[in-house]
């Protein structure tokens, strides 16, 4: 019997690049903002095989989004399809299949119905469509997971657009232009978490 | 690019809805979500400064809607005493 996932965490399949800022920014302002605890792979410390690492996290960790609205062919010479999201939402399905009960997985897209012709095995799943937006993002969240005392979308895109106007500063002082360093991941949760409860707390849940 | 739904597609866009869970665990506390990430004291209260200026600057654009809403009614019951 494998160990009980953390309740709160959820692990977060999404691109890392430039193009997926905004979106990447609102994943883990939305996540936070709803007391979830958001995970990626860069977390997890080197060493061992990345796709053990991200097996760990995995199983780690109570629900999961896989957002495939880019998987495409990259712009860069000897250009290649981007099958990471995909392979790692293969490896939680099939998780999940072994474990019921353990994990939830969510598909995340910005077109509806492209799910259903890029992954046509996935037929039967509705993706959650955030149409490339990162008030989309925030409002599929808080549609994904309901839970009492969440705060209003239009309360989650404050935070977010305050967020986003500091993560120059958050670069800086961690000394990267890193946006999906760890550190920066962590300091873009503590940031959002802290005001979520600071909100929370004036709200009186 | 917007995709058109496949002519044999078994998708109903009434009927479809994404999935949702509901979620029962206690909200975990700041403290608890700064150990989970391994954040320092020092870093902590970098955080906590940012935290304090934002809710400052919502409180700052509260009373100044506020202020903007009260404004005109002030004004109304100038001009009808006069």
């Amino acid at each position: 019997m494998p160990p009980l996932p953390e309740p709160n965490a959820v692990f977060l399949n999404v691109p890392y690049d430039q193009e997926f800022r905004s979106l990447y920014i609102a994943y883990i302002v939305g996540l936070c903002q709803l007391g979830l605890e958001p995970h990626i792979a860069a977390e997890i410390p080197g060493g061992k095989r990345r796709l053990d690492r991200i097996f760990e996290l995995i199983r780690s960790c109570r629900y999961s989004i896989h957002d495939l609205s880019r998987v495409e062919v990259s712009p860069v010479p000897l250009a290649a399809p981007r099958f990471n999201m995909p392979l790692e939402l293969g490896m939680t399905i099939t998780w999940e299949i072994l474990n019921p009960g353990q994990h939830t997985w969510f598909v995340w897209e910005s077109e509806p119905y492209r799910l259903h012709r890029s992954a046509s095995d996935l037929n039967g799943t509705d993706a959650n469509i955030h149409g490339g937006t990162a008030e989309g993002v925030l409002s599929e969240l808080r549609n994904a997971f309901w839970r009492d005392g969440a705060p209003p979308v239009r309360e989650m895109f404050h935070v977010y657009r305050y967020v986003e106007s500091r993560v120059d500063s958050i670069l800086t002082r961690n000394g990267t232009r890193n946006l999906f360093a760890q550190s920066v991941f962590k300091e873009l949760c503590g940031v959002s978490s802290f005001i979520s409860e600071l909100h929370r707390r004036g709200r009186g849940n | 690019m917007a995709v058109s739904i496949p002519p044999d597609s078994q998708y109903d866009e009434t009927v479809a809805m994404p999935k949702s869970v509901t979620i029962t665990a206690p909200w975990p506390t700041y403290e608890e979500v700064a150990k989970s990430l391994g954040i320092s004291k020092r870093r902590q209260k970098q955080i906590d400064a940012m935290a304090e200026e934002f809710l400052e600057q919502l409180r700052a654009k509260e009373r100044a809607a506020t202020s903007r809403a009260v404004e005109p009614e002030k004004r109304r019951k100038r001009a009808s005493a006069a």
